[in-house]
């Protein structure tokens, strides 16, 4: 131990050795399922270069290594060790934005970057970051873009990974690397003024890095920039509801809206998702959730760099006349909830305590990708199972997040419960695995695969995880990078 | 070299007799000729890629697959074209086998709600776009245009063109893959691998997709694809495209919610801002610098030809001596096409106006000349089916591009001066055409949504003169040269030299070597090598994967 | 000309395989986007254009000899000049027809022939008809009609039926139809009847060349000595030999087809129908009336570079891209007869489909023309027409056969015949 302490101390120093860190403290009912194992330290690199020691010294000891940049809670089980005696390499304090491009609507990140301050600093450049809808507080973004956490608008997202770009990647095995266009990363002005500039995701070459450490939970190596393409700040922008009583009456004018490219934000959500979102107490969302719509769209719509509102103006009114088409209501407000009040809470990263854990203090995800039209039939296949597992079904936020322009849909829900009480954890327990078998057996495609799911996937197709263990053999060799995660 | 009796027979029962050939003639026929647009190599006068030990044309992933094991068990290489227009398709060595997938060309789905299409790799951009617009959408074209294998595209090469803007170049349209890998094994990204469909290429976890395509794709030296999904977009027109006229003017006039310009800036530097206000704006759905590939000089002399059925290359000389072409070829100096598609009458209303505020702030203008009805109804069908592009040799059936520009606006636009007039300068030696220096062409959005360029100076030479292709070639050299110098990097004319050399076969590995390592980031090739040998022990691709061993 | 001289082209020829389709700003679906038969049943790219450009320079080269695959390279090429439009939409300086036409002379010159072929050979050779029917049996179709017989009598305008017509018994009420309505509408014409000729036009497209010459001339003089002005035929092989290869021989006789005549008739008001025929039809355009149905520009000129690398011809070079062919004229005598609706096929004028019958593959591989024959069939079946209408026999004997052989209900008639329903109201 004391060794690995003094290593550790040559790299980074005394201060960024952190003992008995509070990595141990998630609200995840995987940490419940999982046999709780804790690291033995945590260490706070400052730049690439004390990165790529940590790295290399852990090849060289055997020691895991698990990545971490967001602050804690920590949900889906992925930075709680699988083995003992992993060492947690915080990169929270490696939070600097190194750059903001306005021409080229680029940001140069590092891991520790969260939400509120980049948005800030953006918004003085005239940018804007296409975001998840309310990431914690203290979520980095680097880590939601390669988790490849969904993103409220759908048609910017010309992948599954925009808006993330270049990266500078500590493999596994030490080496730094360039993705995208990173050797470009513009350290002198000349090459930014010139356009010379970190604006390519993918690549170089033949292979396509970013994807190889995407949504890999910290498995194949620590990034310690990133390129991120932001979107113009809009001059002016509404929030619309379009409410129905079913879901179903809603795909079809979702898809439409889908196909036009129409509504920056763009996503469905049902009564009790809607309400756990509004920053209520839990007996407001009690009231609150039984006065709003079964389901509801929720479509922004903004004008950006030129004839804003002229823009605006369009666009309302032809999703208004779509709306109709479908028989359906286009609204400025929900009762007494404003499009624009919904639109500033969701700007923002999720005010405190965390969202998801305000109704019951615990909460439960699920979630996958899928096609919209088929959301209907895994809703079912929840509530069904709720049911069977005796969960509140009223309890379950349902959140169906169109990605890819429209190609996929993130299909979510939310289950809260009380980390207190042991039958509530036991009833979601069996229902979140129940649930997740029932899904995957009917389709649902866990493109992330956080603790039980990864099973699940990597059994059923051997090829991908054999090709998978293969590319970790070339950029892990050693196995050092958070073991036991995914297929390794 | 051809196979031994007994593998040729194994092959013939896998594909059946009339779908495998060893017949010389038949083999020189899957050659390509590399005194042409050899994409990007060359060119070489008199040079052909080597000749085939069989050529194949399996009919399902099963027949692929059995073929591959087989190479693998006899270690035989081989390499996989659905529409054969560049050298990359061909092998490099002799003795390969070819596989020509034009037969797996049914399109398996178009999902009309999820906007994407299944296909195998014999399907054309024409034809999945004729079948896209029957339910109102679009597919995304190479900028090698409609002729070619739309799967070849997103999943081997490159696959930019002028519809990246708002269709999305094909790297970012590959949804779900199915690849017979090096070693006969198939593996099914995405979605498609956890049977959950078609509709996503990545995860689950890290995404194996990354492995079957980058930036670029493996150019078919690393197994076989036999299907994929791409994402299409809206089709806000009819469900056919009424073509009228005669051959070859075939104009399109389609709804007012589709215009078509051709407009032009008075500095790069505003040309530039165009491309960043357009892109900042949102608007447009293709833009191209598309028509300037002719050059600078001679570019609308050929649009009077070219929508002119009674006119041929024979008028040019007459042409160029008119006034008013004169005036139009100066006024269009520094121009770009661009298609605004509106979903709506209010949506194009919006995009007009924009798009004029555009040309307002940049000072701007729409070519006039361009905008009557035949030539406007000629560029809109032209753009939108992407179906000349052949035209790219019609001069005197060869072009390749020098430079290549890549990157943000202002990179090319920094220096799209300077490489013009070194090429004008070079085109009075006589071996290539003389357009006028600048015959960049490329799309003003290399990406969906923006953010990139590319300036491809056309180069075009007789292939069947040998003094014209040697000239190409010094001035190919020359250009590289200068790129580096300049810190432009090496030339888009080279880009595929480090696969092939001179004599049609691969380039030695030394030469290979030398250039890996001179690269910004030579670890990339070295991971490509590690790659390499993991998912193809017995090497039974070419040079076109980019290797270098520790 | 000879192989050699298109050297060259097979170094410039693009490798862009728009030969193997309709030119693409005419694509309307997956199904129907192809043109050339020839690479659309065999596949092997050898079997387009682009691959029989290959296939010329490996000859050329020395690289590969005859083999039993190249005959069948040379000689399953239709020469239906699909290839060459689509070509055309982008290029100026090729000529992919004219060099599988070479490609097949020079087999032929070689030796390097096919037995069906020959077979046709000597027919025209012993009876002057390429199927294989004695002379003397010719004239038979035109029996009873009351018809001058060139050269004994004379007329202006001389009607020749071509061998399909003369010898295909079920196809004689079209041109018996054709003179005799010709004739009503006050047509001073006249037959040749046992003393007709082959138009040679076929032998041609096997890559008889010499065969096509000597006949070509003994027509011409036969023309001559009968002192006619025109020559109108209802076959458009016959038509595509008079008009486009003849001049290059020195014929300078007005030559038209019997739709071109027709649509004339009808405009001038000189044929007026009285019966209506109601029927669904699609209207099949004839390779050698449409796309290869231009007019002859003499030419004899040279390549000349200009701008340093642009391959122009000096005087400038006709250019034959099927833009002037014979594609109105059918179409408006359709829509003229009262009853009859035309609905189009997706490959029409310029970028028709092949019926299959043509450059001597019907002779010699039947199954694969009778294929492309049954390609053309479900097109049409896919506008919903009752009729196939053309106006060439070789193309409705070759949809004749392939309908029979699949027991399809599709019928198939020659304009005329439905011209002559109009006017007296008789199938
Ligand atoms: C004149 C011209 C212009 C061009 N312009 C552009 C342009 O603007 N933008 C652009 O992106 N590209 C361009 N290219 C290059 C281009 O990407 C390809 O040529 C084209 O898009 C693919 O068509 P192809 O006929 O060459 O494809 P193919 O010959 O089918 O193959 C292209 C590559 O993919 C591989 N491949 C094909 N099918 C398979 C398969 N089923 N499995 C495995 N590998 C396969 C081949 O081996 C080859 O390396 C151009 C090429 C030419 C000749
Ligand atoms: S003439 Fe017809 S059959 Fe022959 S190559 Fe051309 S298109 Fe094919
Ligand atoms: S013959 Fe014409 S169309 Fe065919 S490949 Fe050659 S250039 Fe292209």
């Amino acid at each position: 131990m004391d060794a690995r302490r003094a290593g550790l101390t040559d790299i980074v120093g005394a201060a960024g050795v952190v003992d008995k860190p509070e990595m141990r403290n998630t609200f995840s009912l995987e940490h419940h399922l999982a046999a709780p194992l804790s690291p033995c330290f945590a260490v706070r690199p400052k730049n690439v270069n004390e990165v790529q020691q940590i790295v290399r010294w852990a090849n060289e000891t055997g020691t895991p290594l698990i990545p971490v940049s967001s602050g804690a809670p920590h949900f889906r089980g992925d930075t709680i060790p699988s083995v003992p005696e992993a060492v947690i390499v915080d990169l929270s304090s490696m939070k600097r934005i190194l750059k903001i491009d306005r021409r080229n609507r680029l940001v140069l990140i590092e891991p520790g970057v969260i939400y509120g301050p980049l948005q800030q600093a953006l918004r003085e450049e005239g940018l804007r970051l296409i975001s998840p809808l309310l990431p914690r507080k203290n979520k980095s973004v680097l880590a939601g873009l390669l988790e490849r956490e969904p993103v409220m608008s759908p048609r910017y997202q010309w992948n599954l990974l925009e808006p993330l770009r270049s990266l500078e990647i500590v493999w596994g095995n030490g080496d730094v690397f360039f993705s995208g266009s990173g050797t470009f990363r513009g350290e002198e002005q000349a090459d930014w003024d010139e356009g010379r500039v970190p604006l390519q995701g993918p690549g170089p070459g033949q292979l396509d890095y970013y994807k190889l450490v995407s949504a890999a939970q910290g498995s194949m190596g620590i990034v310690t920039w990133a390129s991120v393409k932001c979107e113009v700040l809009p001059h002016a922008h509404k929030l619309f509801f379009v409410p129905s009583d079913r879901l179903e009456a809603l795909i079809d004018f979702t898809y439409k809206l889908l196909k036009l490219r129409f509504g920056d934000e763009l996503f469905i959500v049902n009564r009790t998702y809607l309400s756990y979102i509004l920053p209520s107490s839990p007996t407001e969302i009690d009231v609150q959730r039984e006065a709003l719509p079964a389901w509801t769209v929720v479509v922004g719509i903004s004008g950006g760099h030129m004839l804003a509102d002229e823009r605006i103006e369009a666009r309302e009114e032809d999703i208004r006349d779509i709306a109709q088409q479908f028989g359906l209501k286009m609204v400025p407000a929900l009762g007494s909830i404003a499009g624009s009040t919904l639109s500033d809470i969701i700007q923002q990263p999720s005010a405190q305590p965390y969202w998801k854990l305000r109704y019951k203090g615990g909460s439960q995800e699920i979630f996958f990708l899928t096609t919209l039209d088929k959301t209907p039939a895994f809703i079912d296949i929840v509530q069904a199972t709720a049911q069977q597992e005796q969960y509140p079904a009223q309890d379950i936020g349902v959140y169906l997040q169109l990605v890819h322009q429209g190609v996929g849909c993130h299909c979510e829900f939310i289950l809260p419960f009380d980390p207190h009480n042991p039958d509530d954890v036991k009833k979601t327990q069996a229902l979140f695995y129940e649930a997740s078998h029932a899904l995957f057996r009917q389709g649902a495609y866990f493109s992330r695969p956080y603790g039980i799911w990864a099973d699940m996937v990597y059994n059923a197709d051997p090829k991908t995880t054999h090709v998978t263990q293969q590319m970790k053999d070339i950029f892990d060799p050693n196995r050092v990078m958070n073991p036991g995660k995914l297929c390794f | 070299m051809s196979l031994p009796k007994d593998i040729y027979r194994t092959l013939e029962d896998i594909v059946g007799t009339e779908n495998i050939s060893d017949d010389p003639a038949i083999l020189d026929s899957y050659r390509y000729s590399l005194a042409h647009t050899a994409i990007h190599l060359g060119p070489f006068y008199d040079t052909c890629t080597p000749r085939g030990a069989a050529v194949l044309m399996p009919g399902s992933t099963e027949e692929v697959q059995a073929i591959v094991k087989l190479c693998n068990k006899h270690k035989i290489k081989f390499k996989a074209s659905s529409t054969f227009w560049s050298a990359q398709g061909y092998p490099s060595e002799d003795g390969a086998i070819q596989l020509d997938m034009r037969r797996m060309d049914r399109i398996l789905d178009i999902d009309e709600k999820n906007m994407f299409a299944v296909i195998e790799p014999g399907v054309i951009g024409a034809t999945l776009q004729a079948e896209a617009m029957k339910v109102g959408l679009n597919t995304h074209l190479p900028g090698s245009g409609c002729s070619c294998s739309i799967l070849a595209g997103a999943t081997s090469y490159f696959g930019s063109g002028p519809s990246n803007l708002y269709g999305g170049w094909h790297y970012d349209n590959l949804l779900g893959l199915e690849w017979v890998m090096p070693t006969g094994d198939i593996l099914r990204t995405g979605s498609l691998g956890a049977g959950c469909g078609w509709f996503c290429g990545e995860g689950p976890g890290p995404s194996m997709k990354g492995v079957a395509r980058g930036f670029l794709g493996a150019k078919g030296a690393m197994g076989v694809f036999t299907k994929c999904a791409v994402k299409l977009f809206a089709w806000p027109g009819p469900a056919t495209l009424p073509t009228e006229g005669t051959i070859p003017a075939y104009r399109v006039k389609l709804p007012d919610n589709f215009k078509a310009y051709t407009v032009a800036f008075p500095s790069w530097k505003a040309w530039a801002d165009a491309a960043y206000m357009i892109w900042d704006t949102g608007i447009g759905y293709l833009a191209h610098r598309q028509f300037n590939m002719f050059g600078r000089e001679l570019k609308h002399a050929m649009v009077k030809i070219l929508t002119d059925p009674t006119k041929t290359l024979s008028d040019l000389e007459t042409l160029l001596e008119d006034p008013e072409v004169q005036r139009i070829t100066e006024e269009s100096m520094r121009d770009f096409q661009i298609i605004l598609v509106g979903m709506t009458q209010r949506d194009i209303e919006w995009q007009d106006k924009a798009f004029d505020e555009i040309l307002a702030r940049t000072g701007g203008w729409k070519v006039e000349a361009m905008l009557e009805p035949e030539i406007h109804d000629w560029s809109m069908l032209y753009l939108i089916r992407l179906g000349h592009k052949n035209l790219n040799l019609v001069f005197g059936g060869s072009y390749d591009g020098c430079f290549g520009l890549l990157g943000a606006a202002d990179f090319g636009a920094a220096h799209a001066e300077e490489a013009s007039e070194f090429k004008k300068e070079w085109e009075k030696h006589g071996a290539v055409v003389q357009a006028g220096g600048d015959c960049m062409m490329g799309p003003i959005g290399g990406q969906g949504g923006g953010g990139t360029c590319l300036w491809e100076n056309f180069t075009c030479f007789d292939p069947h003169d040998k003094e014209s292709v040697e000239g190409t070639l010094a001035l190919f050299d020359a250009a590289t040269a200068m790129g580096i110098d300049r810190g432009w990097g090496v030339g888009m004319e080279k880009w595929n030299a480090v696969a092939r050399g001179p004599d049609g076969k691969t380039t030695p590995k030394e030469e290979r070597d030398r250039m890996h390592k001179d690269t910004p980031q030579p670890s990339m090739f070295r991971y490509q090598h590690k790659v390499r040998e993991a998912l193809n022990p017995n090497d039974l691709g070419d040079a076109y994967y980019e290797t270098l061993e520790d | 000309m000879a192989l050699e001289d298109f050297a060259a082209q097979a170094d410039r020829c693009s490798q862009c395989s728009y030969c193997k389709w309709i030119p693409f700003d005419q694509v309307k679906s997956w199904r129907f986007a192809k043109n050339c038969p020839s690479i659309a049943y065999h596949n092997f790219n050898s079997y387009s254009a682009r691959g029989r450009y290959a296939v010329t320079r490996s000859l050329l080269h020395g690289d590969s000899a005859y083999t039993d695959t190249v005959r069948d390279i040379a000689y399953t090429c239709l020469t239906c000049g699909a290839c060459d439009v689509s070509c055309k939409v982008c290029r100026y300086n090729l000529d992919p027809l004219e060099m599988v036409r070479e490609l097949k002379f020079r087999l032929v010159e070689d030796g390097q022939c096919l037995d069906e072929h020959l077979a046709v050979i000597r027919s025209l050779r012993s009876d002057q008809n390429t199927m294989q029917q004695p002379s003397s049996a010719r004239g038979a179709w035109a029996e009873g009609l009351d018809v001058p017989l060139l050269p004994a009598d004379k007329a202006e305008v001389l009607f020749h039926a071509g061998c399909r017509f003369s010898f295909d018994r079920s196809l004689h009420k079209t041109v018996r139809a054709a003179v005799t309505l010709l004739r009503g509408a006050g047509v001073d014409i006249g037959i040749m009847g046992d003393w007709e000729m082959c138009c040679a036009g076929r032998v041609y497209a096997m890559g008889y060349r010499d065969e096509f010459e000597r006949m070509a001339r003994a027509n011409i003089a036969a023309w001559t000595r009968a002192g006619v002005k025109t020559v109108v035929t209802s076959c458009a092989d016959g038509y595509h030999a008079f008009k486009r290869l003849y001049p290059e021989l020195g014929s300078q006789i007005e030559v038209l087809h019997t739709v071109e005549y027709i649509a004339r008739l009808i405009e001038q008001g000189r044929l007026a129908f009285r019966s209506e025929v109601p029927m669904t039809v699609t209207y099949h355009d004839p390779c050698h009336l449409g796309r290869q149905g231009e007019p002859y520009v003499p030419w004899d000129g040279v390549e000349k570079k200009i701008k340093g690398q642009i391959i122009t011809y000096e005087p400038p070079k006709p250019r034959y891209n099927g833009a002037w062919g014979i594609y109105d004229p059918p179409r408006e005598i359709l829509r003229s007869i009262p009853g009859v609706e035309l609905v189009e096929m997706e490959r029409i004028r310029e970028y028709s489909w092949c019926c299959g019958a043509g450059g001597g593959v019907r002779e010699a591989y039947p199954e694969y023309s009778s294929w492309v024959a049954s390609e053309r069939i479900e097109e049409a079946k896919a506008t919903g027409a009752e009729a196939m209408v053309s106006a060439c026999p070789w193309c409705e004997r070759n949809f004749m056969d392939a309908i029979d052989a699949k027991g399809e209900t599709m019928q198939v008639y020659d304009i005329v015949d439905l011209v002559q329903r109009a006017i007296a109201g008789e199938a």
